[in-house]
């Protein structure tokens, strides 16, 4: 097997793999929980989280990306463990075999063509992501961190514009995406520069899409057909997007690899679909499991993750949502728990607001 | 403050036509949707949201924490593809339960269209070009930082300004005497080494002993880069072209190859 192979092989399984059975911990929170896109959304943002974590206080303490990399991959195997420990009792309590899909698939069987349009519009968009280049001086900065941190091991020390050692950038070493890019590429073994310009890319805009997925099934939870059509209307409305620069669309086809545009049309959909998931079982007068809220403070430290601005956009999602679930619902009891999801973004928001 | 406001919406929301069809769709919404948790998502939020990102002190407050150049990124907030998928989709079902599959469809063709016309295609955006190789930066790039470095160390060299942003995410242990900060304007990052590699004429008397002071071990021109005086007088070795680039290496600076074994 050639070299790339295996580099495209360890990719798939550290970005496809390990997020869908870490997602498997968050498997009995949503109708279609069980199915393959929301494990594996939900698993990467369970990793993101703990990366964010584990990887600002290292990067204060100028810790080599080694030494990291051994914290993180404990945090990821105690969560697949935990994952598979919880699969297992749940196919022994359901009497599904121990290998396979693992209950009910979702299958589109209505509107056929209506989904093969929509594959099509993914598919042309995905091409595009690996055959054309989107050239943002921004890259300089962000490609650059990760392929010093990859190549130097060590984590916002050196200067990516031109040589030499730097003072720490607080603004993005409490946002550390680049980092995330520089552990794929290190774990890998594939460039750097190509984790970020094609691979991420490419994944990056598969996830988006399976957030308005996830969004489908709990706005048309019945009609399959209705629910690929509005596939095909997001799918034009982000390839017509463009109407100004600053667009998350535009962020999400032309910048995918800068932790903002992961942000906002990423982690600020997710949120916002954590968000519907709630109402509606407010609305069904059904409990919310404390994973919901857990779900939530992820998708929080995600949204520091990618961005600093990310903790105020989290917490205007989670404040704003929860005060207006509180007054329409009558059900002040929910505003206490996503307050409390709120927290590490705060304080996040407070560090870099005491060490800018 | 308020100008400023809204400049950041008015930019965001580029020609407006987008904005238009958002305000329509929320407009719908408003008037039949009947489920009060996508009332609250795709209605209430997004006009709460509104009302707070033009609210002059919530404004300041984000400018004082954040920076001032992003706070049109509070707009990311606003759920308008999902609400105007959704609502387009809405439409499609009215049509199909009041009119027939067909009017239902001619509708959704030209609620498509309507959202061409409005938007604009993203990959018609100048910033896009073919990638030319799978590093997604300049063939030049990588041709001549393969060709200048150095196994087991970093090696100094001076770009002209077009190559800059892409050398490092390439190669970096290439190391550069400035980089993209001295292309931001609002930066006011000035460089003596840089004023001279842009000029329109180099001056290889004034060159040389700035491309000393910063210690390059190769300077690179662009092609057809005028010179006033040959390098090789000034001791310099021709070392290579790539893509028209023509790199010279300046023995001054010593380049000592570390011994790997």
């Amino acid at each position: 097997m050639s070299a790339v192979a295996v580099e495209l092989l360890i990719l798939i399984l550290l970005m496809l793999m390990l997020p869908a059975l870490i997602g498997g911990l968050c498997a009995g929170l949503y109708p279609g929980g069980r199915g393959l896109i929301f494990r594996w959304i939900s698993g990467q943002f369970l990793l993101w989280a703990g990366f964010q974590v584990i990887c600002v206080p290292m990067i204060l303490r100028q810790m080599s990306l080694g030494k990291f990399i051994w914290v993180f991959s404990g945090y990821g195997a105690i969560l697949a463990f935990l994952a598979v420990i919880l699969e297992i009792r749940r196919r022994k309590r359901e009497n599904l075999p121990a290998l396979g899909p693992g209950g009910k698939q979702d299958k589109p069987r209505e509107g056929v063509l209506l989904w093969a349009v929509f594959g099509a519009l993914l598919a042309f968009q995905l091409v595009q992501a690996v055959r054309l280049v989107f050239d943002d001086a921004d890259d300089a900065y962000y490609v650059s961190v990760a392929s010093l941190a990859e190549s130097s091991d060590a984590m916002f020390q050196r200067s990516p514009y031109a040589e030499g050692e730097m003072t720490l950038d607080y603004r993005h070493a409490l946002a550390p995406f680049s980092i995330w890019i520089a552990f794929l590429a290190r774990l890998s073994g594939m460039r750097t520069v190509v984790v970020a310009q094609v691979v991420l890319p490419v994944v990056l805009i598969s996830m988006a899409y399976g957030i308005y997925y996830l969004f489908s099934r709990v706005l048309f939870p019945e009609q399959g057909g209705q629910r690929a059509l509005f596939m095909i209307f997001v799918g034009i409305l982000i390839l017509f997007g463009n109407y100004s620069v600053y667009t998350s669309e535009t962020f999400l086809i032309g910048r995918s690899r800068q932790g903002k545009a992961t942000l906002g049309s990423i982690v600020v959909p997710f949120l916002l679909f954590l968000l519907l998931s709630l109402l509606k079982r407010l609305q069904e007068k059904e409990k919310v499991p404390a994973l919901l809220y857990a779900l939530f403070a992820a998708a929080g430290l995600a949204g520091c993750l990618c961005s600093t601005l990310g903790a105020l956009l989290a917490c205007m999602v989670m404040g704003g949502g929860g005060l207006f679930a509180a007054v329409c619902y009558k059900r002040p009891g929910v505003l206490l728990p996503l307050m409390a999801c709120c927290v590490p973004c705060a304080g996040y928001a407070l560090l870099y607001v005491v060490l800018k | 403050m308020w100008s400023e406001v809204s400049r950041a919406f008015l930019g965001y929301m580029g020609a407006g036509l987008i904005g238009i069809c958002y305000l329509l769709a929320l407009v719908y919404l408003w008037l039949t949707e009947k489920r009060k948790y996508i009332r609250i998502l795709f209605l209430y939020m997004p006009l709460a949201l509104l009302a707070l990102f033009f609210h002059p002190l919530f404004a300041k407050l984000v400018y004082y924490a954040a920076e001032d150049e992003i706070y049109w990124r509070v707009l990311w907030l606003l759920p308008m593809t999902a609400t105007l998928a959704y609502t387009c989709v809405r439409i499609y079902g009215e049509m199909d339960a009041k009119r027939g599959k067909r009017w239902a469809e001619a509708a959704a063709l030209c609620m498509a269209g309507v959202i061409a016309v409005s938007g604009s295609f993203i990959y018609a955006s100048p910033s896009f070009s073919r990638a030319e190789n799978i590093y997604h930066v300049p063939d030049a790039v990588v041709e001549i930082c393969d060709a200048i470095n150095v196994p087991g160390r970093e090696v100094m060299a001076v770009f002209p300004l077009e190559l800059t942003q892409h050398v490092r995410q390439y190669s970096p242990v290439t190391c550069m005497p400035y980089g993209r900060e001295v292309t931001m304007a609002k930066w006011f990052f000035l460089h003596p080494l840089k004023d001279e590699m842009e000029k329109d004429i180099i001056d290889m008397e004034a060159l040389v002993p700035l491309v000393r002071e910063y210690r390059c071990h190769y300077v690179i021109f662009r092609p057809g880069q005028k010179i006033q005086g040959d390098p090789l007088d000034y001791g310099w070795e021709w070392f290579g072209e790539a893509e028209g680039y023509t790199i010279y290496r300046d023995p001054h600076e010593e380049l000592i190859i570390p011994d790997l074994d």
